[in-house]
């Protein structure tokens, strides 16, 4: 299980924030997504061997949102 | 009565679009597992057409909405009630809720993230619970309960509304306040709904402006019904009623003005008549204020200087006395929403 901080900075709502916990249902690895509108970030727990980083910045960007990779937790 | 008719006004024009950014996707999402079932049963419909029957899910979401926020109301104007609200806390209140208006204005502009924080942001778990309650299986239960659901993710302008509803200090007053402010929301929920799925992202972007626009007009005239709740001669409303009054005011002012110690104030739906009234200084001054079939907020009658505040019967006969005044005081009287306003002078 891994555990990775990405920067959106195109939320425009509180909404935005549940909109992008979809990545729990899109993406079988993906463990949990905490999403904040207030702090312009999102939290994934996900499973590095069915997921990558690459997968949860595409499917983020068909959700309409910018995923920026900040830091590994 | 009339504001009510603010209410849902705000509802029908700015609440209904803000709260459909917010909880727009709620209903889409609740209704999107109905089309889904629909369609999958299109085959054994006799007429071979597919028509989704979205209608009773909005309904049923809408009437769930409208109940959950009345109780709210009730609750928000019983707590007001409990509270004591004095025409200062009022003022404080109206305050905060232009700072908060204009906050989620900005907010909606994107002006700085600061502003983010204007905006109540459930926790993670209530809307990850919320998000799996509405993919799950589309039934009369499913809409009912997202309805419901929706008083936990108030929209900016709903929040105002709650605001205000505290204000009332009435649990019947913020009960109708916020059941005709989510009545104006329904029929833009309802028209929207329609044209559901991609409406969520698109329509925030469209009208984010013009609701942000709305948000600061509304900011200022809650800021300025704050200003005259404290009896401040700044406020526009007594600006604006000081240019428009003139001549017609003098005329009745001699009507009205008499050298004896008491006054009358006829209190009608549009306000207070005379607007201007003169008294004598330095003695104790009997004010009556008469109302004759009054269904507006002017009912609710307060004189800030002297902490005078009360609800007046729709018909009847109140005496308020004023202690003796310094020649040349200015005391100005207002409705609780600071909506119609007047003053006395002591000039004479």
């Amino acid at each position: 299980m891994r555990k990775i901080e990405f920067l959106i900075t195109d939320m425009h709502c509180v909404n935005c924030a549940m909109r992008l916990q979809d990545l729990e249902d899109i993406l079988p690895g993906v463990k949990k997504v905490d999403a904040s509108y207030h702090k312009g970030k999102m939290v994934v727990t996900f499973d590095e061997t069915t997921v990558t980083i690459e997968d949860l910045i595409r499917e983020t960007r068909k959700l309409g949102y910018t995923a920026i990779e900040e830091n590994a937790i | 009565m009339t504001n009510l008719v603010v209410a849902f006004i705000t509802g029908i024009t700015t609440g209904g679009l803000s709260c459909m950014a917010v909880q727009g996707g709620l209903l889409a999402s609740s209704l999107a597992s109905q089309i889904e079932q629909d369609l999958a049963y299109a085959g054994k419909d006799s007429k071979g057409t597919i028509k989704p029957r979205i209608a009773l899910p909005i309904t049923l979401f809408l009437s769930s909405k409208l109940i959950v926020y009345t109780l709210l109301g009730a609750l928000l104007g019983g707590l007001g009630q409990v509270l004591q609200i004095t025409p200062t806390a009022q003022a404080i209140l109206q305050f905060m809720i232009a700072i908060f208006m204009i906050g989620n204005a900005l907010r909606m502009l994107n002006v700085h993230p600061i502003f983010r924080y204007f905006s109540f942001e459930p926790p993670s778990k209530v809307t990850r619970f919320i998000r799996r309650r509405s993919k799950s299986e589309g039934s009369w239960f499913s809409p009912l309960f997202l309805g419901a659901l929706t008083v936990l993710i108030p929209c900016g302008v709903t929040q105002t509304m709650m605001a205000a509803a505290i204000a009332t200090g009435d649990p019947l007053s913020g009960a109708a306040l916020l059941f005709a402010f989510t009545l104006g929301t329904s029929p833009v929920f309802f028209a929207l709904s329609y044209f559901a799925t991609r409406l969520g992202a698109l329509m925030e972007k469209y009208f984010i402006r013009i609701v942000a626009a709305s948000l600061i007009i509304l900011g200022i005239l809650a800021f300025d019904t704050g200003l005259n709740l404290l009896g401040s001669p700044f406020s526009l409303t007594r600006v604006a009623s000081g240019i428009r009054s003139g001549q017609a005011q003098e005329i009745s002012d001699l009507q009205t003005t008499t050298s004896d110690a008491s006054l009358t104030l006829n209190v009608v739906d549009k306000g207070y008549r005379p607007r201007k009234l003169h008294a004598p200084a330095g003695v104790p001054v009997t004010l009556t204020l008469i109302t004759e079939d009054v269904y507006s907020c002017s009912r609710a009658f307060l004189i800030p200087a002297i902490d005078y505040a009360i609800i007046l019967f729709a018909t009847g006969e109140e005496k308020v006395e004023i202690p003796p005044q310094e020649p040349g005081t200015v005391l100005p009287f207002t409705c609780s929403m600071g909506m119609y306003t007047g003053e006395i002078i002591f000039d004479l």
